[in-house]
């Protein structure tokens, strides 16, 4: 069992990622021009679902599988960060702030949406 | 030194392949084995091309893309031994040829050819780690042109290349102290060749090239309109002109950054193509040298724009530029005798030369 959770957390991890290089790669060449909308959109609809997940009341191997594997590798904090430096670099400091502000405010309303759905359920 | 040289520049994407691999190594590959005298592979910033898809370096997830620049000098001979296999190998992208002299050895007795006296482009080939008197000898380089009040010298780091016909590469671990780097630098011609005897004692194996050019735009000061070029020569060949324009990264426009400014306009008013690539160091107009500093959020380096396109095109995409640097910027003008563009759909010019 321990063995198939092991591999089941690389699978979903590789899954995750796809799942973000898709969604991001298509809204950042669609919409992406002056503000970093890719990574926006993969962050609130990864916290939207984990918040969905735990609302429903999700436990256990899936929660781990699912929560912590596939979400994890779908959102990424550490690309929020680098783009909002980026924006800071080229001196665009309202939208540097925009970034932070926006997926912060809106990342707590999805994941709290999620949830609320998903305790509805 | 010598007079009838071609410089060979293609534009195309990081991700580009051709035989199985990456564009860009399988060119570089054929410019070792015709032993270029110089060749340097650049990554730029953000651009786009016939295809109008946008690459940046600003969104992770498209910067695995970028658009990629190779510059060639060599003799008319050799480039055109190449030029059947690089356009072989060629998906999308742009192909120029321009007409250059270049100049390898001693700098001390070069007179500059007369037509160079209007406006000059010197651009000086070197290693990335050469050093002169315990000092980078590109910054020597750039502090010497400044004196000499050369209008402007932007230096552009290579990440592949061929210096005296050897391939240079740059390694993810290692020195790298010989891939190439550029320093393209703009000035009058008299000033420019003031400088060539103190430069050829800076270098140690020189490697540069002259090139004539026009300075529309200096610190923003209109000097004079691009060359009004027509469309072909008398046989029929296109004729094609390119803007270069050289700015700072902090450099803005109504507050938002000069470059992303300026590939945004243009890419909406559906210029041909254009790349924005990014200095280490350099200067224009009447800025002393700079480069980045320590724990500064704004970058200070130099950026390099390009656009080339058809004559009557260029008119439009000049008014565009003209605006976006009313406060700043070094504008140049020049003359292109061989474009060739691939994309879907599309194969526009060729590349034999055009005698304007």
């Amino acid at each position: 069992m321990t063995m198939l959770v092991w591999v089941g957390v690389a699978v979903l991890g590789g899954v995750g990622a796809l799942g973000r290089w898709i969604l991001d790669g298509l809204v950042s060449a669609r919409w992406g021009r002056e503000f970093p909308l890719g990574t926006l959109a993969v962050n609130l609809t990864g916290a939207f679902t984990l918040g969905l997940l735990v609302g429903a009341g999700v436990q256990g191997h899936v929660l781990l599988l699912v929560g912590v594997a596939a979400l994890g590798s779908y959102t990424t904090f550490s690309t929020w960060m680098f783009e909002s430096h980026r924006l800071g670099e080229d001196g665009e400091r309202r939208l540097a702030a925009a970034n932070l502000a926006v997926s912060l405010a809106a990342g707590l309303l999805t994941a709290l949406a999620g949830w609320l759905i998903g305790e509805a359920w | 030194m010598n007079a009838d040289c071609l410089k060979l520049t293609i534009y195309f994407g990081e991700r580009d392949r051709a035989e199985g691999r990456f564009l860009a190594d399988a060119m570089l590959d054929r410019y070792e084995r015709h032993g270029l005298a110089t060749s340097v592979l650049l990554r730029g910033i953000e651009g786009f091309g016939a295809k109008h898809r946008l690459k940046t370096q600003r969104l992770l997830t498209l910067s695995e893309d970028l658009p990629m620049v190779s510059v060639a000098v060599d003799t008319r001979q050799r480039i055109d031994q190449l030029l059947p296999e690089v356009t072989a190998l060629m998906g999308d992208g742009l192909i120029t040829l321009e007409r250059a002299t270049l100049v390898a050895g001693e700098l001390d007795e070069i007179a500059p050819p007369e037509e160079l006296a209007e406006a000059t482009k010197l651009t000086v080939y070197l290693g990335r780690n050469e050093r002169t008197d315990g000092q980078p000898t590109f910054l020597a380089v750039v502090d010497l042109l400044h004196r000499h009040g050369v209008a402007g010298a932007t230096v552009l780091l290579g990440v592949d290349g061929t210096a005296h016909g050897v391939r240079e590469r740059a390694r993810f671990f290692g020195g790298n102290a010989k891939v190439p780097l550029m320093i393209i630098s703009v000035g009058a011609g008299e000033t420019i060749a003031h400088t060539l005897p103190e430069l050829g004692a800076l270098l140690e194996r020189p490697l540069v090239t002259l090139e004539r050019i026009r300075v529309c735009k200096r610190d923003g000061r209109r000097l004079a309109d691009p060359h009004p070029l027509p469309t072909g020569d008398l046989g029929g060949l296109g004729i094609w002109h390119k803007l270069m324009i050289y700015a700072g990264e902090e450099a803005e426009h109504h507050g938002h950054p000069l470059y992303l400014q300026l590939i945004r306009r243009l890419r909406e008013a559906g210029a041909a193509g254009a790349t924005s690539l990014r200095g280490i160091w350099g200067y224009h107009g009447d800025h002393p040298p700079h480069g980045d500093r320590l724990l500064a959020l704004r970058r200070k380096v130099p950026v390099l724009t390009v656009v080339v396109d058809r004559p009557d095109r260029i008119h439009r995409w000049y008014e565009i530029v003209d605006q976006l640097t009313d406060e700043t910027g070094l504008v140049t003008s020049e003359l292109v005798p061989a474009f060739r563009a691939t994309g879907p759909d599309l194969l526009e010019g060729g590349l034999h030369l055009s005698n304007p």
